[in-house]
């Protein structure tokens, strides 16, 4: 995952409408913390410094560069469980 | 016997497993049509499925699973599939891919449809006295490209057993071929199966052990390409494995009839009854259906089992397996190392790799 990936949800995964839960092929995954909020804003046009940009003007004094690395780690993860697509 | 810790009676089910039909193409040609119809006519109509489906989303049901039988021997299936749809729930379903055509492939998909899985009982050419599963693997494998096409999640289900599981690898590594975005490798179930199948189908320890480190290779490997899911069996354990989440705490499988079972398998338990969804309220079936409070909760376990810290894991083991090795259904799980019966697993456990054939016993 690089800043100027332009990652997606991969075909058969969404998102709950109501709960913090990303439904899966034959399950579900909890999600903790913003990471509703990224998956939200993943729309296969936003590139992650998009994303990260976004996080930091809705979560003010937050520090760029922490948040850039969660949202890349976080991406890398959920890429590497096959439900986020680049 | 004081538990050591009780197990809450009752959690939220997860998954609706929709048996929609025991129908199956592939079945045609050798069924006479009367039974065909008369089968097809106890099946739960279109409006009776909506319902079901908006009930257990009501009751927090997430995934619904469409099985069969062949779900495509229902020409109502894009209607299904919207409804599950409008009720909220998440749609998978299991195919035999016969019968399936692009057309309709695109009407399922526009109908909601989100995730396909296809079963290979094998992948290599099967041998020519098993025509008809050669046939249908041809029609799998053509299946595959045109499924690439869709926007949906797709499964590749490898059916493993003794007598190909020693070709795992190859297997995997044709699978990936096909470019699924999950590879499930499955063993064969064996509640089913009376002995004599089973040593020839399950496999010998060893192969499983063999087995295990080409699966956790392929799963690094094709990590971000393909998520590889395998289930081992547990006969070789010394504690058994939790009944699919517990019985009756996270699955419900409705019939194509309409009745409604805890396990897929829960009919070969004796005195069980079955309440059917066109009588009662799916709620009401999961609350206080006698087959699902059979074995809910604790009560109904062994001395040993009640007062084992595992019993919350592992929900004292599979009842059918329990049942059709004892012939107790209460009994501990025979996998068990604390079970009586733990002796008939190291029967089971054949080292030789010969297979029996069928026909011998
Ligand atoms: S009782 Fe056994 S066969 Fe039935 S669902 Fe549980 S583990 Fe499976
Ligand atoms: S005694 Fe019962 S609860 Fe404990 S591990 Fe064995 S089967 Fe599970």
């Amino acid at each position: 995952m690089e800043l100027n990936s332009i990652p997606r949800l991969a075909p058969g995964c969404r998102l709950h409408p109501t709960e913090s839960v990303l439904l899966i092929p034959e399950g579900t995954l909890n999600l903790t913390g913003p990471t509703r909020e990224i998956l939200r804003m993943l729309d296969g046009k936003r590139n992650v410094t998009d994303v990260v940009t976004d996080l930091l003007q809705q979560f003010e004094g937050a520090d760029a560069v922490e948040v850039q690395r969660d949202v890349l780690g976080l991406l890398d993860r959920l890429q590497q469980r096959g439900v986020v697509r680049t | 016997m004081t538990s050591s810790n009780a197990i809450s009676p009752l959690s939220t089910p997860l998954s609706l497993i929709a048996e929609v039909t025991h129908r199956c193409p592939l079945h045609c040609l050798y069924c006479s049509n009367p039974l065909e119809m008369q089968r097809a006519e106890t099946e739960l109509s279109t409006e009776d499925w909506r319902r079901v489906f908006h009930q257990a989303a009501q009751m927090g049901v997430l995934h619904l699973h469409l099985t069969g039988g062949e779900p495509l021997a229902r020409r109502d299936l894009p209607e299904l599939i919207r409804a599950g749809r409008d009720a909220g729930l998440y749609v998978n379903m299991i195919t035999s891919g016969v019968g399936m055509t692009e057309e309709r492939l695109a009407t399922l998909v526009e109908s909601g449809l989100e995730h396909l899985q296809l079963s290979f009982q094998d992948l290599e050419e099967t041998s020519a006295n098993h025509i008809a599963g050669t046939r249908a693997h041809a029609i799998k494998l053509a299946l595959v490209p045109v499924l690439k096409r869709f926007h949906l999640a797709f499964t590749i289900n490898l059916v493993v057993h003794r007598m190909n599981l020693d070709r795992l690898a190859e297997f995997i590594a044709l699978a990936e071929d096909l470019h699924p975005d999950r590879l499930e490798i499955a063993h064969v179930q064996y509640y089913g199966w009376a002995l004599k199948n089973r040593s020839l189908l399950m496999p010998t320890q060893e192969q499983v052990e063999r087995s295990i480190p080409i699966v956790e290779a392929a799963k690094e490997r094709l990590k971000g390409k393909i998520h590889v899911e395998a289930v081992f069996p547990d006969y070789f354990g010394s504690f058994p494995k939790a009944c699919v989440g517990g019985w009756g705490r996270q699955m419900m499988l409705i019939d194509p009839a309409g009745q409604a079972l805890p396990c897929h398998s829960a009919a070969i338990i004796p005195g069980m009854t079955f309440d059917n969804v066109r009588d009662h309220d799916l709620a009401w079936i999961w609350q206080s259906s006698s087959a699902f409070q059979r074995f809910r909760g604790d009560d109904w376990m062994s001395p040993t089992c009640l007062s084992c810290p595992r019993k919350e894991r592992d929900f004292g083991g599979c009842r059918c397996q329990a049942f059709l090795m004892t012939g107790d259904p209460n009994a501990i799980d025979p996998v068990c190392s604390l079970s009586p019966h733990h002796d008939l697993l190291k029967d089971l456990r054949i080292s030789d790799p010969e297979v029996l054939p069928i026909w011998r016993d």
